[in-house]
């Protein structure tokens, strides 16, 4: 038997299936691309990893790991496309799903359309029942109840999954335990999605919509995952197949489809490891993550080589940038802004007529004018071109000619006349209204954390983020830049550099001097248990677990928590004192103050346990000899205007080069510029450092 | 539309950036204050002033009605401190209701911005602190009881906290802590706030923000004034009916006059004000008016003082929506968001597709439960949840929604965790939705249960036990607010009781009233209505004969 030592990341997009092969053996890395099949994901993932396969002469035997992110989950929720599900709720609530927060995510308008509901309300059923919040039993489940409500749902409502939310579960699943044992009785292969082991903490209604969510999109999921580890297995497939989390952990295909609302953020995650890996490879430990597309950017706070991570997240809004108008959810995920900007945002002008671009994206069809597949309304990528940031002969590498002309029409016709400027300034326009919308969204982002972006370095990837990220880092006063190679693909390579891992919360309601420790350390030892037994199954092994954990944390009184990371001596011997003190650091890092002498009190209990994962270099090989200069070009930066700028072939760079001034380094899928104003140097790992001279001049009115 | 002085280009890049100076402001305040009224009931804003006290700049979330009332109170603060007094470092504060939002737990902090030693704006903020001393009733009482009146007093001077004025202001307040932390929190956001706006003047070059000032104002005023010239001119009055106050319904009047492009609003007419805490100062009655007025003519266009020119506010002194001090104004929202009922009535002729019908949560119930919980410890639980919203001709209104408020709802768990309450429903109100093509949202029934071994006190706050809210467009009236008993005992909707140990009262949140007459609501819609349970065979036989008919109910 041969030696597996191939790793394999494929991220499926709406458009692209993308793939990236690591071979540590041979330090071989290789990237590949497939048109996703919507109707049947796995078909391209199988047909791309042949083709990977035999273009690096690899075999099938070799392969030690597939990793896999998904957005069949987060489409699924953006589509309503789900399965019809059923919720049995506590006598009395079953309306909290509906009602949610009870509040208008748009203050303006008085039309608001409201938030679809999952389930509707007859497929909603009270169940008599009632635990109080410290876990005791109010009233008796009632499970003739359970057994009428499931047998309607299902015979006389169709419901392919059911979903069991009631009051208190976090605190004891005792009522939920005994509903599903209920159900499985009746009928044991219904999918049904308990509270209090999705989503085990305290708040009903996000824990029964992240049970909602769960169970609605559970049927599609095993449907998707038993087919692919089907054709896998035909293939001749005997490694490991692992699931992207939306935390940037991976976990086994049997976790996966027991909590699929875990994967809500799958691929969006594996951009924001690859930036930690980045942080990591060049030793940044404040880094903003800048990942701009066709569609979208999406920015992410890096510190110590670990991209931030929250514990909820809004799920298939109804207008995608509007906070509040989706489903929220309890889940672990990384924690990043994501803004209607990305190449395709189209440009126009407002009712006031004033400059607009995005949230409206060209997408890939029509998509922007230049790529003269039917587009009409200028996009950023038109702008991009018109200012000489993109080679209208060398976009993906020359497979795909763009056309400058038409760009310039569409930019003249609809945008220049009405605003009475000429072309350029069009173009210039456009770029300076969707770097600022980016730069202030980021300054949101680190606002909320207490952070000032000009403690960081930015590291930019995606097709658009290497041309973009001069301009915002010179609008936040980012001084240093930092761009990977294959910065256009890099995201995929977060499959690979992503650990094992599993989190779990078990809420538990309690001030810090009244805490019922050896309660606490039941909870800690279960959750330690059930990682060991999950971990054990993602990987042979034998190395050790390594786990943390935090308390969810608050002043008593106030409506949100922090999670705070505590020492594990502290749990062991009971200590109080040890909790306060780390609340009270990490509410002063958070929030730049804290008060004296207030109770403090903890919401829940979290365990995150990871295992290690053999480093991997995305270094890749240099072609020697060849001349990196390939000319020059006009590019018009801000601040300076058009300025005669190197074009150099990103390929051939090597190790310890260094470039003073304005410079564009091309590469297949993407171009990364900086201005007159910088020094780029390119690192041993082929990474481009670009330092931004402090005392950048004043922008023009 | 554009003939500013900046390019267009540039003007949206700069005004963003105003609107995101406030913004970050507003995240400073929402990150480091305290108290969960502020975080949790979007309780606050935060605004960019010009040198003039005009806002350039304004929060987007928060409460939108009161950013004008900052500006406002800066330039009553300029009144009291001429503009060549200030110095860097200054921190004025205030919570008069008559020169801030309306009532005393509502504090406005403004702070100078120099730049290159010139004044060239204020920052401002307010929010509601948790506690300002004092003790509410909800019978007759004097502002003098409803706690400490701060007037225009410096926080600050040049740097300098001024601690006098701080430890007399704690020592007549409960919560120090987390008061003086809130306030604290709003010094630190109008810090965010001028450090950004330097940070711009910098940036951009400009000397001040007169010339921006000019052009976003400029903007926002021709957006509203177009709006309004689109309508044709007239006197359009509405009026409407509250609970008001024990035996003493109150009476809001309107008269919305149309000329050109101006609006003027004058509530004569309207009660006398009275002895109850439920007065509006005309500062409260002017933010409630115009931003429902906004929100009906120009809801888009980014706020600022520009879009509240073209809109005038008047009440005669004396009357509840413009009481002369020192009138109690406490609860001055019972009366005060009555007002988007009392204009979207007037203003329905003209917009019919724009108006909402009233909204059950106009004015929003609050019901208080405080006593011993089981291990003897004093307990004190605000009880957030919402009415049903008016229908419009769009749409049903929104169930269980607040308006005009955005104040959200707690959670049943957390509330149960820090209470000895025990809910023992939260759910829909069938029926509860004005009947009509649209039908109103629905209100909500929560069942609470005394679970403690002593009696729990319960104060209600809230109107619309005898005025639902009403229907426009032919629409029929949500169902009115009620609060009873199991055994039938009812409670009134201003009152102090008690619940006994095992007793429990079911709190009726009022629906919103419906639009257009009910005879040309789709059968299909009352089908899906009758299958969720949100309407009853007999409300439908009664409401919707024809459609009971169609639909074979007998």
């Amino acid at each position: 038997m041969k030696q597996k030592t191939i790793r394999i990341g494929v991220d499926i997009g709406g458009t692209f299936t993308d793939f990236v092969l690591h071979d540590e053996a041979r330090g071989l890395s290789a990237t590949g691309k497939r048109l996703t099949t919507p109707d049947q994901p796995g078909r391209a993932i199988v047909e791309g990893i042949v083709r990977l396969l035999a273009e690096t002469n690899s075999t099938i035997d070799q392969i030690h790991s597939i990793v896999h992110g998904t957005t069949l989950i987060t489409n699924t929720v953006l589509e309503r496309t789900g399965a019809k599900i059923g919720l049995l709720a506590s006598e009395g609530f079953r309306d909290i799903l509906e009602m949610g927060r009870e509040i208008r995510y748009d203050v303006d308008d008085l039309a608001l359309e409201p938030v679809p509901v999952l389930v509707p309300r007859h497929l909603r059923l009270d169940i008599p029942g009632r635990l109080k919040a410290d876990g005791g039993e109010f009233m008796p489940l009632d499970e003739q109840a359970v057994r009428d409500a499931v047998r309607h749902l299902v015979e006389e409502e169709g419901i392919e999954a059911l979903a069991i939310a009631f009051l208190h579960s976090y605190r004891n699943p005792a009522h939920e335990l005994a509903a599903r044992q209920a159900v499985r009785a009746l009928y044991p292969d219904l999918l049904v999605s308990l509270s209090a082991e999705v989503a085990p903490e305290i708040r009903e209604y996000e824990r029964t919509n992240t049970t909602c969510v769960n169970a609605y999109v559970q049927p599609r999921v095993h449907g998707y995952l038993d087919r692919l580890v089907d054709d896998l297995r035909v293939l001749g497939f005997a490694g490991e197949l692992y699931i992207m989390l939306s935390s940037g952990g991976i976990t086994t295909i049997g976790d996966a489809k027991n909590f699929p609302v875990r994967l809500i953020e799958s691929g969006p995650a594996a951009g924001a490891m690859a930036a930690a890996h980045i942080a990591r490879e060049t030793g940044q430990r404040r880094v903003i993550s800048f990942d701009m597309g066709g569609t979208t950017a999406k920015m992410c706070l890096v510190e110590d080589y670990a991209p931030h991570i929250k514990h909820d997240f809004e799920a298939g809004r109804l207008h995608r940038f509007k906070q509040g108008s989706g489903l929220p959810l309890k889940v672990t995920v990384v924690d990043m802004i994501e803004i209607g900007a990305g190449g395709g945002s189209i440009a126009g002008l407002d009712a006031l007529g004033l400059l607009k671009v995005g949230p409206r994206s060209a997408g890939s069809v029509p998509g922007p004018v230049c790529y003269g597949r039917g587009g009409t309304e200028p996009t950023v990528t038109d702008a991009d071109l018109m200012l000489g940031y993109l080679d209208p002969a060398y976009f993906l590498g020359g497979e795909m000619g763009l056309r400058d002309a038409a760009a310039g029409d569409a930019m003249e016709s609809r945008l220049g006349r009405a605003l009475g400027i000429d072309t350029p300034g069009a173009a210039r326009g456009i770029q300076a209204v969707v770097n600022e919308s980016m730069a202030g969204a980021t300054r949101m982002h680190l606002a909320e954390n207490g952070k000032d972006p000009r403690d960081y370095a930015m590291i930019a990837f995606g097709g658009a983020g290497p041309v973009h990220a001069y301009g915002l880092a010179k609008l936040l006063k980012v001084r240093q830049l930092i761009v990977p190679p294959g910065a256009g693909v890099i995201s995929a390579f977060g499959f690979l550099v992503a650990p094992p891992t599993v989190d779990f919360v078990r809420g538990h309601v309690s001030p810090v001097a009244r805490l019922d420790w050896p309660h606490v350390r039941g909870l800690i030892a279960d959750m330690a248990d059930q990682a060991r037994r999950l971990l054990d199954a993602a990987s042979a092994a034998t190395v050790s677990m390594r786990t943390r954990l935090y308390a969810d944390m608050r002043y008593v009184g106030q409506g949100f928590e922090v999670s705070v990371g505590i020492p594990a001596e502290a749990i062991a011997a009971g200590d109080g004192g040890a909790l306060h003190e780390a609340f009270g650091a990490a509410y002063r890092a958070r929030f730049g103050r804290a008060a004296q002498g207030m109770p403090v009190e903890v919401v829940g209990w979290r365990l995150s346990a990871s295992l290690p994962i053999q480093p991997i270099s995305l270094t890749r090989t240099r072609e020697e000899g060849a001349e990196p200069l390939r000319g020059h070009r006009r590019v018009d930066f801000p601040d300076f205007g058009p300025v005669d700028t190197a074009i150099y072939d990103r390929y051939t760079l090597a190790p310890g080069v260094r470039i003073v001034g304005a410079a564009l380094f091309e590469e297949r899928e993407s171009t990364f510029a900086v201005g007159p104003d910088c020094v780029t140097e390119v690192d041993p790992h082929g990474h481009l450092i670009t330092t931004i001279a402090a005392d950048a001049g004043t922008a023009a009115a | 539309m554009i003939d500013s002085e900046i390019n267009p280009i540039t003007l949206e890049i700069w005004w963003s950036r105003l609107i995101a100076i406030a913004d970050e402001a507003a995240a400073t305040l929402l990150r480091t204050s305290f108290s969960t009224v502020i975080r949790e009931s979007n309780d606050y804003v935060t605004v960019l002033m010009d040198a003039d006290g005009e806002t350039i700049g304004e929060c987007t979330l928060g409460i939108p009605a009161f950013a004008a009332l900052v500006g406002r109170a800066a330039r009553a603060m300029l009144d009291r401190f001429p503009a060549s007094t200030w110095r860097e470092g200054d921190v004025v504060m205030t919570n008069d209701p008559w020169i801030g939002t309306g009532h005393l737990p509502d504090i406005v902090v403004v702070a100078p911005i120099f730049h290159r030693g010139a004044l060239v704006g204020f920052s401002g903020s307010a929010a509601h602190a948790p506690d300002i001393g004092g003790t509410f009733k909800e019978g007759p009482t004097e502002l003098i009881e409803e706690g400490v009146l701060i007037p225009p007093v410096r926080l600050y001077r040049a740097g300098q906290l001024n601690d006098d004025l701080v430890q007399l202001l704690l020592a007549n307040i409960r919560l120090k802590d987390i008061v003086f932390g809130d306030i604290e929190a709003q010094v630190n956001a109008n810090e965010v706030c001028r450090r950004r706006a330097v940070e711009f003047l910098e940036d951009t070059g400009e000397p001040d923000f007169k010339r921006l000032g000019r052009a976003v104002t400029g903007l926002a005023e021709r957006a509203m004034r177009a709006a309004i010239a689109g309508l044709p001119d007239g006197v359009y009055r509405g009026a409407i009916e509250a609970d008001g106050v024990v035996d003493q319904p109150t009476r809001i009047a309107c008269a919305v006059t149309i000329a050109g492009d101006d609006i003027t609003v004058d509530y004569d007419g309207s009660s006398p004000q009275v002895a109850y805490a439920i007065n509006s100062t005309l500062n409260y009655t002017r933010a409630y008016t115009i931003y429902p007025l906004k929100c009906l003519l120009d809801p888009f266009t980014r706020r600022n003082e520009g879009s509240y020119r073209p809109i005038r506010v008047t009440a005669p002194a004396g009357t509840i929506l413009n009481p002369t001090a020192p009138a109690p104004v406490m609860a001055r929202h019972l009366t005060g968001h009555l007002l988007s009922c009392a204009l979207f009535q007037a203003l329905s002729p003209l917009m019919p597709e724009r108006v909402v019908a009233d909204s059950g949560g106009a004015p929003a119930l609050r019901a208080h439960f405080s006593g011993r919980a089981a291990d003897g410890g004093r307990f004190g639980q605000l009880l957030f949840a919402s009415a049903g919203m008016g229908a419009s001709a769009e749409r049903d209104g929104l169930s269980t929604t607040a308006f005009p408020t955005n104040s959200g709802a707690g959670s049943v768990e957390a509330m149960e965790t820090v209470s000895p309450l025990l809910f023992l429903r939260k759910a829909f109100r069938p029926d509860s939705g004005g009947a009509g093509r649209q039908r109103g949202g629905l209100g909500q029934d929560c069942e609470i249960l005394n679970a403690a071994a002593t009696p729990i006190q319960m104060v209600l706050l809230g109107d619309r036990e005898r005025h639902p809210a009403l229907g426009v467009m032919g629409g029929g009236s949500g169902a009115p607010a009620l609060a009873a008993h199991r055994d039938g005992r009812t409670v009134p909707m201003k009152s102090r009781s008690l619940i006994q140990p095992g007793e429990s009262v079911t709190l009726s949140f009022p629906g919103g009233g419906g639009y257009g007459p009910p005879a040309d609501r789709p059968v299909a819609a009352i089908e899906t209505d009758l299958k969720r349970g949100v309407v009853t065979t007999d409300a439908v036989r009664r409401d919707y004969p024809m459609q009971a008919l169609a639909l074979g109910l007998k």
